[in-house]
């Protein structure tokens, strides 16, 4: 429909059937979208559609072939409606305040300039990336494996920053809060905490660029924090304040959100749920497979290379043992060269399907200090999902 | 079904809606910009402009008529897209009622009891199911 169109049509029916008309993926009025939906956001590319207000979008597999997810690809996931979708950078500035003897206000300019870069490849991982393959399944967003990417991320250690601003003896957290607002003012803002130690790593960073492009808005532009081995939930986007405390941080964000039972991968029963809760923090062992193409028919005798990733929390990945029979056999598949402690690490296997038929393809993972993939878990969350991944494929 | 929407519409504010349709959806509309020659800062935010501005689409499904859609869409919607409900599996409704009242205690939604058990009738017709016993409640921090 050109433009003219457009405005005759608009006037002669409701707005609301228009947005549909609009839409890439139109629907028709009073029916309900699809298993699965591809919507592009700005400066995204074709992405799963998990919800459009606020944005929650999924990276497809085939893009975890690149070791580096591109910035176009990444997964989105914001929680409240107000999203910032414009950011002036001549008046923008990082406020770095609380318990310090030198409150800053740094522009994203004066980060650069000011500060000695520092770059770390380290995945990003959502809390509940693999929802749904939770059983019983479990409220919230429904991922499959795609909320989780791996980039190099460019900018400043928050380290040098709190050094900077002096903090004063006796703090004990740090918050973080970004520009995104609660549409009710009943709502929590989103913020989020670590303790100083963990704040003055070193490897902690506040990201300017993301696979050396400044991060999409949607992404957090202008600065994101980088909290390597530790779950998304974290990684504060449009990061605007750090706050330094000399208490422990308190919110709904940290107090009731964001929680995992204390058994070993969060794991809990769903007939007597864990009385004991803590905060969700450094990523489990697992693997994603990324070939083959689960829905293209495999040749017997016919070699191919299975492939896939696995990360941890920066123990880094020892072994992937993968079978090609449902689990009765395991060979160790080639590893990759590390490219970074907080990096995923790519993983292959030659495979030769000797006959025709179904084969359940599995890998396990294990790191460096001997933890592995979980046999089953469940939680009320839907948190943490480290299942050693199954995949089914026809070999003709 | 018109002015059951209308609400809806006025809340997401006409000029998203029409911002929406002026996003291009085809790559080659972006290349060259030529839906609206304001979208050009936000289609190449990489220019020397200090200010970096999106847009964002909508691309919101409109649910079907039931009991309950009018709370449904005026108590939901207003914060969040309705994709929140249809990308849940199906769910008993102790499970969404127990959504519906986290939205209200927890997030402070602004609706009543009663109001909060039309919205479960309408989001158990959508995309429910029988109960089986065993209900998982909601959580935080999805």
């Amino acid at each position: 429909m050109n433009r003219r169109g457009f405005l005759q049509f608009m006037g002669a029916t409701s707005v609301v059937a228009l947005t549909a008309s609009c839409n890439r993926s139109s629907f028709v009025m009073g029916t309900l979208p699809g298993p699965t939906d591809f919507a592009r956001f700005p400066e995204k590319t074709e992405m799963i559609l998990l919800t459009d207000r606020p944005p929650q979008l999924e990276t497809p597999i085939h893009y975890f072939r690149q070791d580096l997810t591109p910035n176009e690809a990444f997964f989105v996931r914001w929680h409240l409606e107000g999203i910032p979708t414009s950011v002036d950078l001549r008046t923008f500035r990082l406020n770095v305040s609380g318990h310090v003897r030198q409150p800053l206000q740094l522009s994203v300019d004066e980060l650069r300039s000011k500060f000695d870069p520092i770059s770390i490849i380290a995945v990003n991982q959502c809390s509940g990336n693999s929802r749904s393959f939770f059983e019983p399944r479990v409220p919230g967003g429904q991922w499959k494996h795609g909320a989780v990417g791996n980039a190099r991320w460019t900018g400043v250690s928050l380290k040098s920053i709190l050094d900077r601003a002096q903090v004063k003896a006796g703090a004990v957290d740090v918050s973080f809060n970004g520009l995104d607002a609660p549409p009710l003012p009943s709502m929590a803002d989103f913020v989020k905490a670590l303790s100083i130690d963990h704040a003055r790593d070193g490897d902690v960073m506040i990201a300017y660029a993301m696979n050396d492009q400044p991060l999409p808005m949607v992404n957090g532009f202008p600065l994101r924090l980088v909290v390597p081995g530790w779950y998304g939930t974290y990684w504060v986007k449009a990061l605007s304040d750090i706050t330094v405390l000399p208490q422990v941080f308190s919110n709904f964000w940290t107090d009731k959100a964001y929680r995992i039972p204390t058994a070993p991968n969060g794991t809990e029963s769903p007939k007597e749920l864990a009385k004991d809760t803590i905060p969700i923090n450094r990523f489990n062992v697992r693997s994603i497979f990324v070939r083959p193409d689960t829905d293209k028919m495999l040749h017997s005798g016919a070699p191919i290379e299975v492939e896939g990733v696995a990360f941890d929390s920066g123990y880094g990945i020892r072994r992937v043992e993968v079978s090609t029979d449902g689990g009765a056999a395991w060979v160790d598949a080639r590893l990759d060269p590390e490219i970074g402690k907080y990096s995923w690490r790519r993983w292959r296997l030659l495979w030769t399907p000797r006959r025709r038929g179904q084969y359940r393809l599995m890998a396990r993972a294990t790191n460096a200090v001997g933890d592995t993939q979980s046999k089953e878990q469940w939680n009320r969350s839907g948190f943490m999902w480290n299942v050693i991944q199954q995949v089914d494929v026809k070999v003709g | 079904m018109i002015p059951k929407t209308k609400s809806l519409v006025l809340s997401l504010g006409l000029a998203a809606v029409l911002a929406s349709c002026g996003y291009p959806s085809s790559s080659k509309e972006q290349d060259h910009g030529i839906a609206n020659g304001k979208m050009e800062s936000m289609l190449h935010p990489r220019s020397d402009s200090p200010v970096h501005t999106i847009v964002m689409p909508h691309d919101e499904p409109l649910f079907p008529p039931g009991p309950g859609r009018d709370e449904f869409v005026t108590a939901c919607v207003v914060c969040h897209s309705p994709r929140y409900i249809t990308m849940q599996p199906r769910f008993s409704r102790a499970t969404w009622l127990s959504e519906v009242e986290k939205m209200k205690d927890v997030y402070g939604a602004h609706i009543s009891d009663e109001q909060a058990q039309r919205i479960t009738d309408y989001l158990v017709s959508i995309n429910g199911k029988a109960s089986t016993g065993q209900a998982p409640k909601g959580t935080y921090g999805e």
